[in-house]
C-alpha cells in the first residue's frame, strides 16, 4: 500500500438532460465552476486541467472561458469512457510530482442533441490512423455501434458461462430502481422490472434496449488536489487511495476478439491487479461500488475480473438483488449510467466522492471504500476512493 | 391502340397455333460446342472428350443443355427466320415460315404501335427431354402462351409475353423453353435512356436480342439501405488483404521469418519482431497464406438498431475462428438469425462492393450448399460467350452502341447467364450429373468489368431428383436467380451431394478470369 498523497475536493456537475440547449464548452464550464464552488476556490487556484481526448473542449479553451489564468500540467486521456478515472489518475500523479497543485477533471458532451454514440459514426473510417484501420476490421461488416462490440463478447459469454439476458436485466433493474429515488437522475421515479427489460426490444442481441446505457447531454467536472490542501478546504477530503490505467495485450477498442479468451475484460484485470496491492483492500472491503454501466454485461464480467467473484460467477454473484441498495455489495447507487445519465463515467466518480463524503441521496452506509471504475472494452481505469483517516 | 386491341392480337396470334417450324442453320456440331465451353469456361469432359465421354451416362460426345437456343440462333448474316422446312414435329408444312408467324413478332409489333416500344427479358425456363448429340439438326417452333398487361413496373408501364419455344430433332421434341418478356413504354418518349438499350424483338432468337436490362433500377443492392457500405482505410499495411478478396482469396498474414498466422494483419510480427509485408524485400518479411476459407462460429450478433450505411437489418455478424486458427469478423449471411449456433461451420462468400472492395462474408458450411464461385465478368468474357452463343446483337460486343443506349457497358447475354447457371451446377454435381431443366429469372444487368458471384443450395425431390436453386450477384444485385433440376443419379457418382469433392471438375482450362472460391 502506497500512502496517498492525492484528494478528491470538488466535485459539480450540470443538470443532466435530453437536450441541453447549450455548447458543450459552456456546460464544461459550468462543471467546472460548480466543482471550484464545491471544494471553495477560486479559478484562479486553478493550474491542471485534464480531460478525454474525445472531448470537443480544449483544456485551454475551459481554463480561458473560467478566468483560470495560467495552467502548468494539461493532458488528454485517450479511449473514450475508458478515461473516466484516468483523468483523475493523471491529476493525481501531476499533484504528486509538483507538475501542478489545482486540477479540473472535466467532460462536457451533448451526446443526446449533438453526437450519439449510439449511432453509426462513418467519420471512425477516416484517414489513416491506426484506429481508423482497425476499425476496418468490423465497420464495413456491419459491427459498427458500441451495443454491437459488447453484444459479440456477451454472447460467448453466455455461451461459456450460462448467463442469460434476465441476468443481465438484473443490473438495469438495480440501476433504475436507483436512479428512482435520485432527484438528479433522467429516470427519476421511473423504476422497471425484470419482465420491462425482457420485452424490451432488442439493440444487438443479445442485448435489449434495457441494457443499453443512455444518451444524455450534460457535464461533470472533479477538482484534484493535494490531500493536505484539501484538509484545508470546505469538503472533507475523498483521499484517491487507488489510482490505475490498463491495457491487455492485443488490445483493441471495443473490438479486441483475436484473444484466447472472450470473456473477460482483460483491460480491467490489468487495473484490478494493481489497484487492490495500492489501496491494501481486498474486495471484501469495499462499500459499494460504481461499475461502468454503459452495457449491463460488462458489469457483470467486471465483477469478476475485479475479484468480486469467481469466472463466470457474476450471475450468481448479483442474484437475488445483491447489487440493490439493502444488497451485499450495492452497485451504482446513484442509478449508473443507464439511470442516472450517460457522462462517459464522470458523473460515477461524482458519486463515489458523495459516498464518501456520506451525502448522497441513496447512502450506502458504512465507512469502507468505493470503487469506481471506467469504460471497458478499452483501455481502462479505475479508482478507490475513501475517507481520510 | 388499346388494352382491347393488344388483347385481340394476342387472340388472334394464341388462335394461329404454333409458328411454323425454323431450322437451324447448322446441325449440332463439335466445333460450336467447344467454343461455347471455351468461353463459358466449362471444362466438363463430356462435352469434349471422347474417351471420358464413352465411359460416361451419355455413352460418348453431347451438348450442353444450355446450349439448345444456340443452335437456331439466327447468325450475323442470316435472315430473319431462317429456312423454310418440309415438316418438324409432325407440323404440315407452313407457307411464308419464319419469322411473319412468330408468335413474339407479331406481338412486339402490335405492342411497338401501342407504344410498348422497349423490352426487358425477364424469365427463361428450359427443359431437356434429352442431350443432343453431334450431328443432329434441330427445328423450332413457338407458341403464345400468355399476353398480360398493363402492368406497372420498375421500368414503367408494360405487358408481359410469354411464348414457348419447342426444339425437335426429326419429329422428336427434345426441349420446351417458357420465355417472358416485358414490353414496356419507355419513360422518356424522346427515345433515349434504357429504351434503346433493349433490342427490337424479332421473331428469329428473341431470347438472344433482348439485354438483360435492370429491373432493379441503377440503385444499390435490393434491400439495403441507400447509402453505401462504409469502406476499410487504405493502409499499405493492410492492402494484400483486400487485394485477396478482390479476386476470391481470403488471405492470412504469415510472418516470413517464424511464420506466425496473425488477423488483423499489421506491418510487423508481434511474435518475433519480423517487420514488412509482402513485397517490402525486408528481411523475414510478413507474407501471407491463403486461408481455406472454412471456420466456425466463435460468437455471433444479430444487428438490428441503429441503421448501417449499406446493409439491410437485421443482420448476423459473426466473429470466425477459422480453421488455420485465426479469428475474423464477417457477416453471417444465408440463415435465419434464430438458426445461428456458436460452433457451426461455416464457409467464406465474397460480397462485391464495387471495383476497389470486396468484402468477406461468411455462409453455413452445409453439404447442401454449393461452394461460391466467382466470375470476373471482363469484356472478352461479355463477347466471347456472346458470340459462341450466336449472338450478335451490339449490346454484348460493342461498347458505344450499349452506351448510347443508356447501359454503362456492354453486359451478359442471357444465353450467357443460362450457361452459366448450368456450369455452376454441373462443376458441382459432377460429369454424370444429367441435367433435365434450368430455369433463370433475370435481375439487374452484368456489365463488363463486374464480378458474377453464384451461391447454391441443393435439395433432393420426392422421386430423387435433385433441384439447386441458385443466384448470381453482381455488384447492382441480383443478376439472376434460378433453378436447375437434375436427374437422380444413375450410377456411383464423384461427388454430388456427399460434398463438393467434384468441384473442381471443370477446373482444368478456365480462363483466367474466373475461378472458384477457395
Amino acid at each position: 500500500m502506497t500512502s496517498p498523497v492525492a484528494a478528491i475536493a470538488g466535485i459539480g456537475a450540470t443538470e443532466f438532460s435530453k437536450d441541453s440547449g447549450r455548447s458543450e464548452l459552456r456546460l464544461a464550464v459550468e462543471a467546472c465552476r460548480a466543482a471550484l464552488d464545491d471544494a471553495g476556490l477560486a479559478p484562479a487556484d486553478v493550474d491542471g486541467m485534464v480531460t478525454f481526448s474525445m472531448d470537443a473542449n480544449a483544456e485551454i479553451a475551459v481554463a480561458r472561458e473560467l478566468g483560470a489564468g495560467e495552467l502548468t500540467f494539461f493532458g488528454l486521456v485517450g479511449y473514450g469512457g475508458g478515461a473516466a478515472c484516468a483523468t483523475v489518475q493523471h491529476a493525481a500523479m501531476a499533484v504528486a510530482t509538483g507538475a501542478a497543485s489545482v486540477v479540473l477533471c472535466y467532460r462536457a458532451l451533448n451526446e443526446r442533441s449533438g453526437r450519439r454514440f449510439g449511432q453509426v459514426a462513418a467519420g471512425a473510417l477516416a484517414g489513416a490512423t491506426s484506429s481508423a484501420i482497425d476499425s476496418g476490421w468490423h465497420y464495413p461488416m456491419g459491427l459498427a455501434t458500441p451495443a454491437a462490440t459488447v453484444a459479440m463478447v456477451a454472447r460467448r459469454y453466455m455461451h461459456v458461462f450460462g448467463a442469460t439476458s434476465a441476468d443481465f436485466g438484473a443490473v438495469a433493474v438495480a440501476d433504475r430502481r436507483h436512479a428512482a429515488t435520485n432527484p438528479a437522475a433522467w429516470f427519476y421515479q421511473r423504476p422497471i422490472t425484470l419482465a420491462e427489460h425482457q420485452e424490451s426490444r432488442w439493440i444487438c442481441e443479445p442485448l435489449r434496449l434495457l441494457d443499453c446505457c443512455q444518451e444524455t447531454d450534460g457535464a461533470v467536472a472533479v477538482l484534484v488536489t493535494s490531500l493536505d490542501r484539501a484538509r484545508s478546504l470546505k469538503r472533507v477530503p475523498v483521499v484517491i487511495s487507488a489510482a490505475a490505467q490498463g491495457s491487455g495485450a492485443n488490445q483493441y477498442t471495443m473490438t479486441s476478439y483475436y484473444l484466447d479468451d472472450l470473456t473477460g475484460l482483460p483491460e480491467l484485470g490489468v487495473v484490478a491487479r494493481r489497484l487492490w496491492p495500492q489501496a491494501g483492500l481486498r474486495p471484501g472491503d469495499i462499500r459499494t461500488a460504481v461499475l461502468y454501466d454503459h452495457f449491463t454485461p460488462y458489469v457483470l464480467m467486471q465483477l469478476e475480473e475485479l475479484g468480486f467473484c469467481g469466472r463466470g460467477e457474476a450471475r450468481h454473484f448479483i442474484a437475488d438483488g445483491a447489487i440493490e441498495l439493502g444488497g451485499a455489495l450495492p452497485l451504482n447507487p446513484h442509478g449508473g449510467q443507464l439511470g442516472e445519465g450517460y457522462l462517459h463515467g464522470m458523473n460515477g466518480i461524482a458519486e463515489a466522492v458523495r459516498q464518501v463524503r456520506g451525502t448522497a441521496v441513496n447512502q450506502v452506509p458504512g465507512d469502507g471504500p468505493v470503487l469506481v471504475t471506467a469504460g471497458t472494452g478499452v483501455p481502462t481505469s479505475a479508482l478507490i476512493l475513501g475517507a481520510d483517516s | 391502340m388499346t388494352v382491347d386491341a393488344i388483347m385481340a392480337a394476342a387472340q388472334r396470334v394464341q388462335a394461329a397455333g404454333p409458328s411454323s417450324p425454323r431450322l437451324a442453320r447448322d446441325p449440332v456440331t463439335g466445333p460450336a460446342i467447344r467454343t461455347w465451353a471455351d468461353a463459358m469456361g466449362d471444362a466438363n469432359p463430356i462435352y469434349t472428350d471422347p474417351e471420358f465421354a464413352a465411359r460416361s451416362v451419355h455413352g460418348g460426345l453431347v451438348a450442353p443443355p444450355a446450349m439448345v437456343q444456340v443452335w437456331t440462333m439466327p447468325g450475323l448474316a442470316a435472315p430473319v427466320g431462317g429456312r423454310p422446312v418440309e415438316a418438324v414435329g409432325g407440323a404440315p408444312p407452313q407457307a411464308g415460315g419464319g419469322a411473319g408467324d412468330d408468335p413474339l413478332g407479331v406481338m412486339t409489333a402490335a405492342l411497338d404501335e401501342a407504344g410498348f416500344t422497349s423490352v426487358v427479358a425477364t424469365n427463361c425456363d428450359q427443359a431437356y427431354a434429352r442431350y443432343l448429340r453431334p450431328g443432329e439438326q434441330l427445328a423450332v417452333r413457338a407458341v403464345l402462351l400468355d399476353v398480360r398487361g398493363p402492368k406497372r413496373t420498375a421500368l414503367g408501364e408494360g405487358w408481359f409475353v410469354t411464348t414457348r419455344s419447342t426444339w425437335y430433332s426429326g419429329a422428336e421434341a427434345v426441349a420446351t423453353m417458357d420465355f417472358r418478356v416485358l414490353k414496356f413504354r419507355p419513360p422518356d418518349a424522346s427515345g433515349a435512356g434504357p429504351a434503346a438499350v433493349a433490342a427490337p424483338v424479332s421473331g428469329a432468337g428473341p431470347a438472344a436480342l433482348v439485354g438483360a436490362a435492370s429491373l432493379a433500377g441503377p440503385a444499390a443492392r435490393p434491400g439495403t439501405t441507400a447509402e453505401p457500405v462504409l469502406r476499410p482505410p487504405a493502409s499499405p499495411d493492410t492492402e494484400f488483404f483486400w487485394a485477396g478478396t478482390r479476386i476470391g482469396e481470403l488471405r492470412i498474414q504469415r510472418c516470413g521469418g517464424c511464420g506466425a498466422l496473425r488477423h488483423p494483419p499489421g506491418p510487423a510480427c508481434p511474435s518475433c519482431g519480423g517487420a514488412g509485408l509482402p513485397g517490402s524485400g525486408g528481411v523475414g518479411e510478413a507474407e501471407y497464406q491463403v486461408a481455406a476459407g472454412t471456420g466456425t462460429v466463435y460468437s455471433y450478433v444479430v444487428h438490428r438498431h441503429p441503421p448501417v450505411p449499406g446493409k439491410q437489418l437485421p443482420i448476423v455478424i459473426a466473429l470466425v475462428e477459422l480453421t488455420e486458427g485465426v479469428r475474423m469478423l464477417g457477416e453471417l449471411t444465408g440463415i435465419d438469425p434464430a438458426d445461428v449456433t456458436i460452433g457451426m461451420p461455416v464457409r467464406v462468400r465474397f460480397r462485391r462492393v464495387d471495383d476497389d472492395l470486396v468484402l468477406p462474408e461468411w455462409r453455413p458450411d452445409r453439404p447442401d450448399l454449393l461452394p461460391e464461385f466467382v466470375v470476373r465478368v471482363t469484356p472478352t468474357v461479355v463477347v466471347a460467350t456472346a458470340l459462341a452463343t450466336r449472338d450478335f446483337y451490339p449490346v454484348h460486343h460493342d461498347r458505344d452502341f450499349a452506351q448510347r443506349g443508356g447501359a454503362k457497358d456492354i453486359f451478359l447475354n442471357i444465353l450467357t447467364t443460362t450457361g452459366l447457371v448450368q456450369r455452376y451446377v454441373t462443376d458441382w454435381a459432377g460429369p454424370d450429373a444429367v441435367v433435365r431443366a434450368i430455369s433463370v429469372r433475370l435481375g439487374v444487368p452484368c456489365y463488363a468489368g463486374d464480378t458474377l458471384t453464384f451461391a447454391g443450395t441443393a435439395a433432393e425431390t420426392a422421386d430423387g431428383e435433385r433441384l439447386v436453386a441458385v443466384t448470381g450477384a453482381c455488384s447492382l444485385g441480383d443478376h439472376v436467380t434460378g433453378t436447375v433440376r437434375l436427374a437422380p443419379p444413375q450410377r456411383e457418382h464423384r461427388g454430388g451431394q456427399e460434398g463438393s469433392s467434384a468441384r473442381g471438375t471443370g477446373a482444368a482450362g478456365r480462363p483466367a478470369e474466373q475461378r472458384s472460391t477457395p
